[in-house]
């Protein structure tokens, strides 16, 4: 369903992305691992275009989509995308966040929109917070606001960039209950994370990345109990303490 | 009567309270020129005499803000605009805009946008237009000219609210599909200008009083009408009076301030966003 092949960046003189090849199925779950700096964020964004590759294509339902006959906005609306700091729009509302996209990119009328923005919060369950403001949210809330946002366009597959980094500690299983949820309703999932739990029960393959690069992939268990290069090896060693 | 957070007695809807605040500052101006009065140190029945000029003065001075706000905060939100782009040109000239204006005395701007202006319509040839006939149209280019002075500021501070919206913000909006434009117009602009306010208001307040540097060139505003009744008075010889008409000519700029820096606080607090409030951006 997706694929990546052969992408290549540069920032300036940084070679951040040296030729990433990836392929997700529908319904699967890839969870991305690796030392900060690796490219990680970069090769996510890459997908859903927020960042432009230089070399190599991403393909979506086989379609090229960085190719200039596609509009990027059709791009980001099947790609749905949850960040590390949550980016809610500190202006609007629980309810407005997620119902902004539906009525401004889906042209969906304001009635039909807010009812779906309901139950997409509904879905992560904050319902009772429909009206709240971001700043009077917590962090885990404002992070399940922000996948409800991203799920109200209905995307193909979901791109989680480090999404439990930035919250307390007491606030991450909301977050990451909501994403084992979404993955067992058969969400496509591509997943940058430390949290090696999740990574475990949930990922149906694991990518280790490292200085652009993908250095080893497979399912969790031949990637955790058997790393085959030193640098994951050490990886492994430092996040599990 | 309910009491705030400190136990201070406050009247109960936030409305009142606010009316009552403008209606104590205006009352107690004016109860401090009437016990002057009282006291013998002028006349007042010389206001009541003088009273058309004042209001005519106020009235030119009124058109004058209604010319230089809506100007100075349209190139100040252009140029501004123009500040944070990273094309080269719209760049350098938004740049070499607010430095100009910027190191401008007012005043100077103004003498020099009428001499300047003067100069080229009744010394033109082709033109062939008498002095007294480009009189109103230099003092529209002083008006203009302070504008811009005021846009220059002004083109800061929107930069600097610009500046001050994350950049999380439009990359969520461009992530969920949006436009550029419409990212812009629906997550930036309103973010920016709940942080802008309070420093446009204060811009506002200050160009407000500039206004009266007008009068150097001939506007016959609330300066120029207490400049004229001053020299008059002054032949008389009576201090009290001339007092009398800088308090009035004062009375009133604070009026007019007054209404367009509460006007601004009122857009500010439909900004506001709760658990937001402006101090931690």
């Amino acid at each position: 369903m997706i694929a990546v092949r052969g992408v290549h960046k540069w920032f300036g003189q940084l070679h951040v992305l040296r030729g990433v090849d990836l392929e997700v199925t529908k319904g699967e779950v890839l969870v991305i691992v690796g030392p900060s700096g690796s490219g990680k964020s970069t090769l996510l964004r890459c997908i859903n275009l927020l960042i432009h590759p230089d070399e190599g294509d991403v393909l979506i339902e086989g379609v090229k989509v960085n190719s200039p006959k596609i509009k990027p906005e059709w791009v980001r609306q099947q790609v749905g995308m949850v960040f590390q700091s949550f980016n809610l729009f500190t202006h609007l509302t629980a309810l407005q966040n997620v119902s902004l996209g539906l009525t401004k990119v889906k042209r969906m009328p304001g009635t039909e929109a807010e009812k779906l923005a309901r139950y997409e919060l509904e879905r992560v369950g904050l319902a009772d917070k429909a009206d709240s403001y971001p700043a009077q949210l917590s962090g885990g809330q404002q992070q399940r606001v922000a996948i409800a946002r991203a799920l109200a366009l209905n995307p193909k597959v979901m791109l989680f960039d480090e999404p439990t980094s930035a919250l307390d500690p007491e606030f991450i299983s909301e977050v990451l209950d909501v994403m084992v949820k979404l993955a067992n309703e058969g969400m496509t999932m591509i997943v940058v994370t430390h949290e090696m739990g999740f990574a475990k029960g949930v990922a149906d393959q694991v990518v280790f990345m490292d200085a652009g690069q993908i250095l080893e992939a497979g399912t969790p268990a031949e990637l955790f109990a058997a790393p085959k290069t030193e640098r994951l090896r050490s990886f492994i060693g430092k996040i599990l303490g | 009567m309910t009491n705030d957070k400190r136990g201070r007695i406050m009247l109960p809807w936030p409305a009142a309270r606010r009316i009552a605040v403008n209606a104590g500052i205006v009352i107690g101006a004016l109860a401090t020129v009437y016990f002057l009065g009282t006291l013998g140190l002028y006349n007042l029945g010389f206001v009541a005499k003088n009273f058309p000029a004042f209001l005519h003065g106020a009235e030119y001075t009124l058109g004058l803000i209604a010319i230089v706000i809506p100007i100075g905060f349209g190139a100040g939100f252009a140029f501004g605009w123009g500040r944070t782009s990273h094309r080269w040109l719209l760049h350098s000239v938004s740049t070499a805009y607010v430095e100009f204006f910027r190191s401008m005395p007012p005043l100077v701007l103004v003498v020099f946008a009428w001499l300047i202006t003067t100069l080229v319509v009744a010394k033109n040839p082709f033109l062939s237009a008498r002095i007294e006939d480009v009189g109103g149209f230099a003092i529209s280019m002083s008006v203009v000219a302070l504008s811009l002075h005021s846009g220059s500021y002004q083109a800061e501070i929107i930069r600097a609210g610009i500046n001050s919206v994350p950049a999380g913000q439009h990359e969520a909006a461009t992530a969920i599909g949006l436009r550029r434009g419409q990212s812009v117009r629906y997550v930036v602009l309103p973010q920016m200008f709940r942080i802008s306010l309070p420093a446009l208001g204060n811009e506002f307040a200050s160009v407000i009083k500039d206004t009266s540097l007008i009068s150097a060139v001939g506007a016959v505003d609330l300066m120029f009408q207490g400049t004229n009744l001053a020299s008059l008075t002054a032949v008389s010889g009576h201090l009290g009076d001339l007092t009398l008409i800088w308090l009035i000519v004062a009375f009133i700029y604070l009026l007019m301030t007054l209404l367009v820096s509460r006007t601004l606080q009122g857009i500010e607090r439909r900004y506001r966003v709760p658990g937001l409030e402006a101090a931690q951006l």
